[in-house]
């Protein structure tokens, strides 16, 4: 299990070594005389969590029967945090409630707690924003969100700026640096040491919504301004951000088997009543007031909240159970997270899923991995939910709806119609008894697709096994000879398609000859192709593009009948690109380079309509003839019937004008 | 015997042209010993009895054991390539596949390093690796080199190499000429090895050690023209590419045959045994995850770094004249041939080599120099920082500095020259003055 082997905190990053500044080292010194602030998140502005956080903020869920937030305290509290501002968006009340009930506002707490509560919030960035405007913070001071489970001691004395992220590449590439070090072993656990400045750039940088913002801009702009992050891989100690369900997961399993130490379910840090439980071999913790039937087992790694009882030949293992619930007789629980108020009847099966407050489960269901019920859902009797099932008393729907607050009463009601549908399409799958909807992951809003990406259990569950071997197939493909291939040769051949679809969408959309002739000029420029190959192509597009338009078999008359029309239409390209005396003859020789792969097709109609046209002149096409062909078949060629007629007709015409 | 040495010394020198128009790059005179002399001293050191040495006709004339100065106990197999035809360094190993018995180990000629040879070999066979290959930190060049004005264009492309924690695996390569927008890293990669060291600035050697079966794999892909260019980094590509393989990629197939069944190679026995070991064995090359050791992979590849120590590929003039000037440190021989007559009025640095027959006058000092065989330098002549090819005359009076003079020139009277090179049997006139460094190179 990779987790609690690599708690160091930081994502994949670069090495980058600490230059400490003047300015670090007096900061320093005006540490030991301030007390150290932190800032405490108590929200996470996003939706990872929903449907559960409907009803509930999510530094409030319990993570070992303690909610998220206390772990945080604590950890803030341990550390040597003397002033702390809580910052709530979200259900800002509820928070509110619970910490004021909690240790940290009692009169002889060491770290002073703070409210600020605004509805305004909607990231990072606001919060930050409002910290600088309302000027809270008097020196460095910790950041971090409600949901930071750590025991990593004293972060604070790293001394470091903070963490970062792999835009440091970019920045590597541009600097001088030897060596520089890509990690993808490392966790980042969101505790972040910020200067003040941290808040007047989110200040000066309105747009700066995330972190990941702050980082990519400070990295992107540190020469300019001087600032500079800093990364404190930690060696030993825990730290982790529960920001998904399968965070949730890997935290609980991890306190409960003693990895967070000495953070652990039986020391009762909150120093709550009822929060205290024994600890017994196999990792089996048990609140006061538990009853256990006869008969079942609690395996290894089982929590079990106060009051709660366990009905007979019940098998629990890898497990948390919240207070005051009561489960009945044959249940199977396996890394099941159940929650405070929970009824299961018998016979039920849960794996790997969340079951939250005040559910219940009816007899005979069986969860499989990855389910979630919130709050108050009912389940059964006799279901099997499938796999990722996430059922909730509120409906979908009313997400949207409450995003777009303005819509009309209308919708409304149009809404409330759905309900009942899926309210009895539901029965089918949630049991007879059943309450609540199914959340589909899998119909994904457009709008919200990245946060739904990654919802609930995260992606990292699900890595989609194909896409990477079929990534590595194609490069593994690689042939070795594969590069030897000139790049030139592949741009004129890019360039060739281009410019055919370049005229085939001015066929398409009737774009002008001048904009065609624009598109074709900066395409020659983008591949660097000069003149004379762009006239060699332009001329062997337009002849091919009949058998293009209508496939290779045509024709001599058809072939003519197709492609009189288009180069009377795109004459003016031409134009355009044949000038001087020497185009005409280039031009002419890739016409003749052409007829000579398509030998059936060739007749003296091409030149004449292109002579027509003006397109060439007449002293060009003299001397391409009177230029002997160097194959026998460029030879045969001139030998035409119809052009030897066309070449006297000109040779006439000439005498004529002469004589004229 | 485990490993049979190949020398490429075919090459042009084409990055030397002033140097290698009369003189061809083997044995170009580097600390008074031909070129070749040093990679060939290398093998010799650690015990290699032979060698196979790829080369021209034209050298191969010229490589006879006087010339070359070994102990003698060194068979040298030379083999002639023609030259024309641009063949590549794997072309050349293809040419002489039916030599190769075992695996090979294939250096350059132009390589004078004074690396434990053992430790490239011992990656080699610690991990059954198909490659193991020797890099150095890139030295920087400081000196003044003759007609090249001001610094060295910084627009040199860099290699980027990937090493895994122990610095020792090496997972990725690629030079900065071929990436079109950033670094781009497999992920598969990053899952096995998740801690990466990408490294810049490092010179490779051109010393491979080769399994038998790459040779094979060679031998059955014609394409691969350069062992360098193309075989490496296919085969670092190799690594981490997955085992199931198209059906219409017969390369592949072929290759990872090669790699898994070299049981009809003949070393059967040899094979099985090793694989048994492998899976009685709780050793592992990596933590975090469950599987086997090396992923499983069959293509391995390791390179040592030297840290520190001498490594120069002499294919520049810049690093002729910097090898040369590290030479002293590497050669055991007395700095000052026997033979060479040295009046007694004369300051010679020990920093300074003068070759066999040499005639040294009265008032004349030579430092950080060499000064080749049979060479005459006359009385009151300053030479430092200077190379003196053989048979090179410097008349009185003369100022040698910074400067490569080739053989048989003849400087004439009171010369002052500074930062040039002098091509071979040029005669600089009496009083002449090439002061500047632009001045450069007639050859004839």
């Amino acid at each position: 299990f990779r987790l609690r082997v690599l708690s160091p905190p930081g994502p994949p990053k670069t090495a980058k070594q600490g230059r400490p500044g003047a300015r670090r080292a007096a900061v320093d010194q005006d540490e030991e005389e301030q007390p150290l602030q932190a800032v405490l998140v108590a929200d996470s502005f996003n939706r990872r969590f929903f449907p559960v956080t409907k009803d509930q903020p999510r530094a409030l869920l319990p993570l070992a029967n303690v909610a998220m937030i206390d772990y945080t305290l604590e950890f803030l509290t341990s550390t040597g945090v003397q002033e702390t501002f809580v910052f709530c968006c979200w259900m800002s009340d509820k928070i509110k409630d619970h910490l004021a009930k909690s240790k940290w506002c009692r009169s002889n707490s060491s770290n002073t707690v703070h409210f600020i509560t605004s509805d305004t919030y909607r990231s990072l960035g606001d919060v930050l924003r409002d910290v600088d405007a309302k000027a809270l913070l008097r020196s460095d001071f910790i950041l971090v969100y409600g949901d930071v489970v750590s025991s990593i001691d004293t972060p604070a004395k790293t001394g470091e700026e903070h963490l970062c992220d792999d835009y440091d590449l970019q920045r590597v590439f541009a600097g001088t640096s030897d060596e520089f070090e890509i990690r993808h072993d490392l966790l980042d656990c969101h505790i972040s040491i910020c200067s003040p400045q941290v808040a007047e750039l989110f200040t000066d940088n309105f747009d700066y919504q995330t972190r990941n913002d702050f980082v990519r801009g400070i990295l992107v702009n540190e020469e300019i301004l001087g600032n500079q992050i800093h990364l404190h891989v930690a060696k030993d100690g825990y730290g982790a951000r529960v920001s998904n369900l399968f965070m949730y997961d890997a935290v609980s399993s991890d306190m409960i088997r003693r990895w967070i130490y000495p953070i652990t379910p039986e020391s009762n840090f909150v120093d709550e009543e009822g929060k205290s439980c024994t600890h017994s071999r196999h990792n089996v913790y048990r609140g006061t007031g538990v009853s256990l039937g006869h008969g079942s087992q609690m395996e290894e790694n089982v929590l079990i909240g106060q009051d709660t009882s366990i009905g007979a030949k019940g098998h629990i293992s890898n497990s948390v159970i919240g207070a005051n619930c009561i489960i009945g007789d044959n249940v199977i629980l396996d890394r099941a997270y159940i929650w405070n108020n929970v009824h299961i009847a018998d016979n039920v099966a849960i794996r790997q899923s969340v079951v939250c407050d005040g559910v219940e489960v009816k007899t005979g269901v069986i969860l499989k991995e990855q389910c979630v019920l919130a709050f108050n859902a009912v389940v059964g009797p006799d279901v099997t939910l499938p796999e990722g099932t996430v059922v909730s008393l509120h409906h979908p729907d009313e997400e949207e709806e409450e995003q777009d607050e303005f819509l009309s009463d209308h919708a409304e009601a149009g809404h409330n119609k759905a309900t009942k549908k899926d309210k009895a399409n539901n029965s089918k799958e949630l049991g007879t008894e059943g309450q609540g909807y199914i959340w589909k992951s899998s119909s994904l809003d457009h709008t919200k697709e990245d946060e739904l990406a990654q919802s609930l259990w995260g992606l990292v569950l699900n890595p989609d096994p194909e896409s990477d071997s079929e990534s590595e197939a194609s490069e593994g493909s690689d042939q070795p000879g594969s590069r030897t291939i000139s790049p030139e040769l592949d741009d004129i051949k890019v360039f060739q398609t281009e410019v055919q679809g370049t005229l085939q969408r001015g066929l398409e959309e009737n774009i002008g000859c001048d904009n065609l002739v624009l598109e074709i000029n900066s395409l020659k420029y983008a591949y660097n192709i000069t003149l004379k190959e762009v006239m060699q192509i332009l001329t062997r597009v337009v002849l091919e593009y009949p058998f293009f338009q209508e496939g290779a078999d045509l024709s001599t008359s058809q072939y003519n009948t197709l492609l009189l029309p288009l180069l009377k239409g795109w004459a003016p390209v031409f134009k355009n690109y044949v000038k001087r005396a020497q185009d005409h003859l280039n031009c002419l020789a890739s016409i003749e380079e052409f007829f000579l792969e398509h030998e059936a097709h060739w007749g003296a109609l091409v030149l004449m309509s292109a002579y027509n046209l003006d397109i060439l002149e007449e002293d060009g096409i003299m001397r391409w003839f009177s230029q002997e062909g160097t194959t026998d078949k460029s030879k045969l060629l001139r030998k035409n019937q119809g052009l030897l007629k066309f070449i006297q007709w000109l040779e006439e015409a000439e005498e004529y004008s002469e004589g004229d | 015997m485990e490993l049979q040495a190949v020398l490429m010394a075919a090459g042009g020198g084409s990055r030397m042209m002033e140097l290698t128009y009369n003189t061809h790059k083997p044995l170009l005179p580097v600390g008074n010993k031909p070129l070749i002399w040093y990679p060939l001293n290398l093998l010799e050191r650690v015990g290699f009895e032979e060698v196979i040495i790829i080369t021209t006709k034209d050298v191969q004339k010229m490589l006879t054991p006087d010339r070359l100065k070994l102990d003698g106990k060194m068979k040298l197999d030379v083999v002639c390539i023609q030259l024309e035809g641009e063949m590549g360094t794997a072309d050349a190993l293809r040419h002489v596949q039916q030599k190769i018995k075992t695996d090979v180990l294939v250096l350059s000629c132009d390589l004078i390093t004074d690396v434990a040879l053992h430790e490239v070999v011992d990656l080699f066979r610690a991990h059954n690796a198909s490659m193991a290959m020797l890099m150095s930190k890139l030295h920087e060049f400081t000196e003044t080199v003759p007609g090249q004005k001001g610094k060295k264009k910084a627009g040199e492309q860099r290699d980027f190499v990937g090493v895994d924690a122990t610095g020792q695996r090496l997972l990725f390569m690629a030079n900065e000429a071929d990436l079109e927008d950033g670094l781009t890293i497999r992920k598969s990669i990053m899952c096995k090895h998740p801690s990466m060291r990408i490294r810049t600035g490092l010179l490779d050697a051109h010393l491979y050690c080769l399994k038998r079966c790459v040779v094979d794999f060679l031998v059955e892909n014609k394409n691969i023209s350069s062992i360098r260019g193309e075989l490496i980094p296919y085969l670092v590509r190799k690594q981490f590419s997955k085992s199931v393989n198209l059906p219409n990629n017969k390369d592949e197939v072929e290759m990872s045959q090669k790699m898994e069944g070299q049981t009809n190679l003949g070393s059967c026995k040899d094979e099985e045994l090793l694989r048994l070991t492998q899976e009685r064995s709780c050793w592992n090359d990596h933590h975090g995850d469950m599987s086997e050791a090396y992923h499983g992979g069959k293509v391995r590849c390791y390179v040592h770094i030297m840290e520190d120590g001498v490594c120069y590929r002499v294919n520049t003039l810049a690093a002729y004249i910097e090898a040369n000037r590290m030479a002293p440190k590497l050669i055991e021989d007395p700095p000052i041939h026997p033979s060479a007559v040295i009046s007694e009025c004369t300051q010679v640095g020990a920093d300074s080599i003068i070759g066999a027959s040499c005639q040294i006058s009265d008032k004349t000092s030579i430092k950080r120099s060499t000064v080749g065989a049979s060479s005459t330098v006359r009385e009151k002549v300053k030479i430092t920082n200077s190379i003196l090819m053989n048979g090179v005359t410097v008349e009185e009076g003369c100022n040698i500095q910074g400067s490569v003079i080739c053989s048989n020139a003849v400087i004439g009277r009171n010369a002052d020259i500074k930062y040039c090179l002098v091509g071979s049997s040029q005669r600089i006139e009496p009083d002449g003055e090439c002061l500047t460094v632009t001045q450069n190179a007639v050859s004839v």
